[in-house]
C-alpha cells in the first residue's frame, strides 16, 4: 500500500512536470559547446547568445563547457562528448584531420594570428634581422612554426638562433634575461603592458612579415552534422548574433563574463575584448563578416605545417573546412550595423 | 591536536572552551605569521609578482567572496563524495582481501600499478566517460583515496592478536562476529591513519579534476590565476585550499577521537 | 602502511602475472572487438609496438623525469628527516614545526605548482622542488613517528650513563626509527614520479609529462599511452629498488 501510493505520487509529479514544462523545453535539442579554455572575454559572444536565448530560438538547449590544459577540443567533439567545439585553431584542425578524427571546421573566429613577438623598445632587438643574435622564447605548440616561417620568409636562418621554449611566465623577459618573448595579443601582452609599459614594448606582428595563422576554429562532429544540418546552421546563426551583440554593447558583455567568472580582472577583460574584436573582424571578416573561412589564409597556414613536417603530407582542406553554414548567412547579417 | 581531557559532562562550558582553545591558538598563530610576512614583504620591497602582501590577497578574496565561497563548497563536495566512496570501497575491499587470498594475489598487484598512473594524462578520457559532472571529479578523488585505505585496512585486519581470535573461537564466536568485534576494531586506528593521508591526496585529485573543463572550484581559480600571471589570485586560491585541507584533516581527527577511543594512532 | 601486509603464498607471483595478463587480454579484446579508435582506447599491442619504435625518445624522457624525481626525492627525504631530527633534538620546536607542517601538507601539492613554476622556471629545478615538497611531509611524519617509538626507559637509562642527546640519537633513536623511515621512503617513490610528471605537463623542456603534453597537442594518443606505460614501469622500478634496499638495510636487525 505504502509503495503504491509512493509510485502514484511519483507518477503525478512526473506528469505535472511534463504539463508544466512544455513551453520552454519543447523539442529543444540538447547540445554542448566545448571551449578551448576557461571562461573569459575571448569567448563571451557565445555566453551572450545563450543569455539572450538565441540558441533556444534555433531549437538548441546549449551547455557551454570550458576547456583546460591537456584537454583537446577536437577529441571531445570527435567522440561525441561535445557537439560543437571552439578548438585551438587551424593547426589543431589539420592535425585532427590527419589523424582521422571525424570533425569538420565550420567557421574561423580569429582571422589573423592572435599572438605577436615582443621585444623592448630600448633593447637590442629593433628589427627582425636582430633576432639573429637575440635570445628568443616561444611556445613549442604551434607558435614556433609561425616564427620559423616569419624568419624564413625574410631570409633569416633560424638554425643559428637561440630559440627556447617559453614558460608560463613573462618574468624572464621583464627581467631582461630574454630579448624576445611570445605573447597573445589579449593575454600575455596585457601582462607585459602592465609590467613594462606599452611605450617600452616593440611588437613584431606575423602578418607584417607575410605570415598568417588563423586560430580559434568552430568545429562539429561529422555524423551529427550530417543528421542535423539545420541545427548546425542554427548554432552558427545564433553564435554570430551573440558576437555582434557583444561588440555592440561591450559593457554588458563584460558584466556577463564577470558573472560567469567573478575573480577575473575587469580591466584585463575589457582590454581582451577590444583585442578579440580586432582579431575577429580582421582579414576576410572585414568584408565577409564574422566566422568567415578564408581558404587563402588557411592554405598558407597549412603550407607552413607541411613545410616544417608537422604534417606528414598535405591534407584535403576542402573536406576539413566547410563554409556552407557561414556562407548561408548573408554577409550583411554577419557584420556590425 | 591537544584534546583536553576534561571530566566528561561536568563543566560543559569549560569543555567547550577546551575545544575552542586550540582553534583560537591556531588562528592567532596564523595571524602572527601573516602579519610577519606582510612586514617582510614591505620592508624588503619584494615585488608583488614574486610574493604579494597577504593583505592584498585577503582584499582579493573579499572583493568577490561569493566566488571563493562557491569554489570551496564545490571542491569540498567533490572531495567529500569521492573520499567517502574511496573510504568505503577501500575498507570493503581490504576486508575482502584479508579473507580471500586468491582475490588479493590477483587483484592487488593491479591496484599497485594503477597508482603509478598520473590521472592528469587522462583528462579527455575522464570527460568522455563521466562527462563534465561532479561525478567525474569524485571519480578521480576516489581513484586517489581508495588505495591507502585498502592497504591499511588489510594491515589492520592482520594486526589482530591470534590468541584473542582463538579465545573468541573457543567461546563459539562465528567468523562474522570475530570480524565485527575484534578484527575491525583493531584495524580502525590503521584505517584512520590512511584516511588522514587520503584526505590531502583526495583534495589534490579534486583540484586536478577541475582542470578538465569546469566553471567553479579552487582548481579553476588556480588555473585562471596561473595563466593570467595573477599572483594575488593564485595565493587566494592556495589559501582557500589550505583552509579546506585543514578542515578535512581536523574533521577526520575529530571523528577518530570520537570513534577510536580505545587506542592511539600508532601505525 | 609499514611492512608487507603478509607473506605471499607460493602462487603469489603466478597469480599477480595472471591478473596482469587477464587485464591486458580484456583490454585488447575490447579495443579490437569494438574497433575503438585510438582517441578512445588504443589496443595494448599497438601501445607496445609504439614503445618499441619510439624507444629512444621515450627512454630519454623517462631518464629526464627519473632524474628529477630522484633528485627531488632525496632532497625531500633529507628535509623531512632533518626536520624530524630537529624536532627530536630541540623539543620546544615541536609545537611550532608540527602544526606548520600539517597546515602546509593539507594544501594539495598541485596548488603550489603555479607558484613554483613562476619562481623556479620551466627547467628541472621547478620539478625537483615540487617533488621535494611532496615527499618531505610524508618523510617528516614517518621519521617523527619512528624517533618517537623509542622506549623512554632506554633513553633514561642511556642518559643516566651520561650519554649526550646526540649519542642517544645515533645509538638508539636512529636504528629504531629506520624501518619506519624506510617504509616512508618506499611510499614516496610513486608519488615523486607522478608529481614530476604533472608538473612537466604544466611547463617543461623535457620528460615524460612533456611528451604526453606534446602528444596531446598533435593528437597522438598511442604516444600518450606509450608514455604512461613507461611512466608506470619507471615507478614500479623505483618502488622495487627502494623496497629491495629496505629489505637489505633492515635485515641485519
Amino acid at each position: 500500500m505504502k509503495r503504491r501510493s509512493f509510485l502514484s505520487t511519483l507518477g503525478a509529479v512526473a506528469s505535472a512536470a511534463m504539463i508544466g514544462a512544455p513551453a520552454m523545453a519543447e523539442d529543444l535539442e540538447k547540445v554542448s559547446l566545448r571551449l578551448k579554455w576557461l571562461p573569459q572575454a575571448q569567448f563571451v559572444g557565445f555566453y551572450m547568445a545563450k543569455a539572450k536565448g538565441y540558441y533556444a530560438d534555433e531549437g538548441l538547449d546549449l551547455t557551454i563547457n570550458p576547456g583546460g590544459p591537456n584537454l583537446l577540443t577536437e577529441n571531445l567533439v570527435a567522440t561525441g562528448s561535445d557537439t560543437f567545439g571552439l578548438s585551438g585553431g587551424t593547426d589543431s584542425v589539420f592535425a585532427a584531420i590527419e589523424k582521422g578524427l571525424p570533425i569538420t571546421c565550420i567557421g574561423i573566429a580569429h582571422q589573423e594570428t592572435p599572438f605577436v613577438f615582443v621585444s623592448k623598445a630600448d633593447g637590442p632587438v629593433q628589427e627582425l634581422a636582430d633576432f639573429q643574435d637575440a635570445s628568443i622564447t616561444t611556445w613549442f605548440t604551434g607558435a614556433n612554426y609561425v616564427l620559423y616561417a616569419m624568419l624564413a620568409a625574410n631570409g633569416l636562418d633560424r638554425s643559428t638562433m637561440n630559440i627556447q621554449p617559453q614558460q608560463v611566465s613573462v618574468t624572464p623577459f621583464v627581467d631582461g634575461q630574454v630579448d624576445v618573448v611570445t605573447a597573445t595579443r589579449y593575454n600575455e601582452y596585457y601582462t607585459l603592458m602592465t609590467r613594462v609599459g606599452e611605450e617600452n614594448l616593440k611588437r613584431f606582428v606575423p602578418e607584417d612579415f607575410g605570415v598568417s595563422f588563423p586560430r580559434d576554429t568552430l568545429i562539429v562532429g561529422n555524423d551529427w552534422a550530417a543528421e542535423h544540418p539545420e541545427l548546425v546552421q542554427g548554432f552558427v546563426r545564433a553564435s554570430v548574433k551573440g558576437w555582434l551583440d557583444t561588440f555592440a554593447d561591450k559593457g554588458a558583455a563584460i558584466d556577463l563574463i564577470l558573472k560567469e567568472a567573478p575573480t577575473l580582472d575587469r580591466a584585463h577583460q575589457e582590454f581582451m575584448l577590444d583585442e578579440i574584436e580586432k582579431i575577429m573582424m580582421a582579414g576576410a571578416a572585414a568584408t565577409d563578416g564574422l566566422f568567415a573561412i578564408d581558404m587563402d589564409a588557411v592554405g598558407k597556414a597549412h603550407q607552413i605545417m607541411v613545410d616544417y613536417e608537422v604534417l606528414e603530407g598535405p591534407i584535403d582542406l576542402g573536406k576539413a573546412f566547410d563554409s556552407q553554414y557561414v556562407d548561408a548567412i548573408p554577409a550583411a547579417e554577419r557584420l556590425p550595423k | 591536536m591537544t584534546a583536553v581531557p576534561a571530566p566528561a559532562g561536568s563543566f560543559p562550558a569549560a569543555r567547550r572552551f577546551g575545544a575552542v582553545l586550540p582553534l583560537l591558538r591556531g588562528v592567532l598563530a596564523l595571524a602572527a605569521v601573516l602579519a610577519a610576512v606582510e612586514l617582510i614583504v614591505i620592508a624588503l620591497g619584494i615585488r608583488p609578482y614574486v610574493l604579494p602582501r597577504p593583505s592584498a590577497v585577503f582584499e582579493a578574496i573579499l572583493r568577490t567572496p561569493a566566488a571563493y565561497r562557491d569554489a570551496i563548497i564545490r571542491t569540498g563536495l567533490e572531495t567529500l563524495y569521492g573520499f567517502a566512496a574511496g573510504a568505503l570501497f577501500g575498507i570493503g575491499i581490504g576486508i575482502a582481501f584479508s579473507r580471500l587470498r586468491f582475490l588479493r594475489e590477483t587483484v592487488f598487484p593491479i591496484f599497485i600499478v594503477s597508482q603509478t598512473i598520473p590521472v592528469i594524462a587522462f583528462g579527455a578520457l575522464v570527460v568522455m566517460w563521466f562527462g563534465n559532472t561532479i561525478l567525474a571529479k569524485s571519480v578521480i578523488v576516489f581513484y586517489l583515496t581508495f588505495f591507502p585505505v585498502t592497504v591499511n585496512t588489510l594491515l589492520g585486519m592482520r594486526a589482530v592478536d591470534q590468541k584473542q581470535v582463538q579465545l573468541l573461537k573457543s567461546f563459539g564466536a562465528s567468523e562474522g562476529e570475530i570480524l565485527r568485534k575484534l578484527r575491525f576494531p583493531t584495524a580502525l586506528p590503521h584505517i584512520f591513519v590512511a584516511l588522514r593521508i587520503s584526505s590531502a591526496l583526495g583534495l589534490a585529485g579534486a583540484v586536478v579534476g577541475e582542470w578538465f573543463g569546469d566553471t567553479t572550484g579552487l582548481g579553476v581559480l588556480l588555473l585562471q590565476g596561473m595563466y593570467a600571471e595573477n599572483m594575488v589570485a593564485i595565493w587566494a586560491s592556495v589559501f582557500c585550499s589550505a583552509l579546506l585541507g585543514v578542515a578535512l584533516f581536523s574533521a577526520i581527527g575529530f571523528a577518530e577521537r570520537r570513534i577510536v577511543f580505545w587506542g592511539g594512532s600508532d601505525a | 602502511m609499514s611492512t608487507d601486509p603478509m607473506a605471499p603464498s607460493r602462487h603469489a607471483l603466478a597469480r599477480g602475472i595472471f591478473g596482469g595478463v587477464a587485464l591486458f587480454l580484456v583490454w585488447e579484446l575490447v579495443a579490437r572487438g569494438f574497433d575503438l579508435p585510438s582517441y578512445i582506447l588504443p589496443a595494448v599491442s599497438e601501445i607496445v609496438a609504439r614503445i618499441w619504435t619510439a624507444r629512444a625518445a621515450l627512454g630519454n624522457a623517462a631518464a629526464y623525469t627519473l632524474g628529477e624525481s630522484v633528485a627531488g626525492y632525496l632532497l625531500g627525504g633529507a628535509i623531512g628527516v632533518g626536520l624530524a631530527l630537529c624536532v627530536t633534538l630541540v623539543p620546544p620546536l615541536r609545537k611550532v614545526i608540527v602544526p606548520a607542517a600539517t597546515a602546509v601538507n593539507s594544501v594539495p601539492v598541485v596548488a603550489f605548482s603555479p607558484l613554483i613554476l613562476l619562481w623556479f622556471g620551466m627547467g628541472m629545478t621547478s620539478k625537483i622542488v615540487m617533488v621535494a615538497v611532496a615527499v618531505s611531509f610524508t618523510m617528516f611524519v614517518s621519521a617523527l613517528a619512528g624517533f618517537d617509538r623509542v622506549d623512554e626507559r632506554s633513553v633514561n637509562l642511556m642518559r643516566s650513563f651520561g650519554a649526550s642527546r646526540a649519542a642517544i640519537l645515533w645509538k638508539l633513536r636512529l636504528p629504531t626509527a629506520l624501518p619506519l623511515v624506510l617504509s616512508g621512503m618506499r611510499l614516496s617513490t610513486v608519488r615523486s614520479l607522478i608529481v614530476a610528471i604533472v608538473t612537466e605537463m604544466l611547463g617543461a623542456y623535457g620528460g615524460l609529462g612533456w611528451v604526453i603534453y606534446q602528444a596531446v597537442v598533435v593528437i597522438d594518443f598511442v604516444q600518450v599511452w606509450a608514455a604512461i606505460f613507461i611512466a608506470s614501469l619507471a615507478s614500479l622500478a623505483f618502488f622495487g629498488l627502494v623496497s629491495w634496499m629496505e629489505r637489505r638495510l633492515v635485515f641485519w636487525r
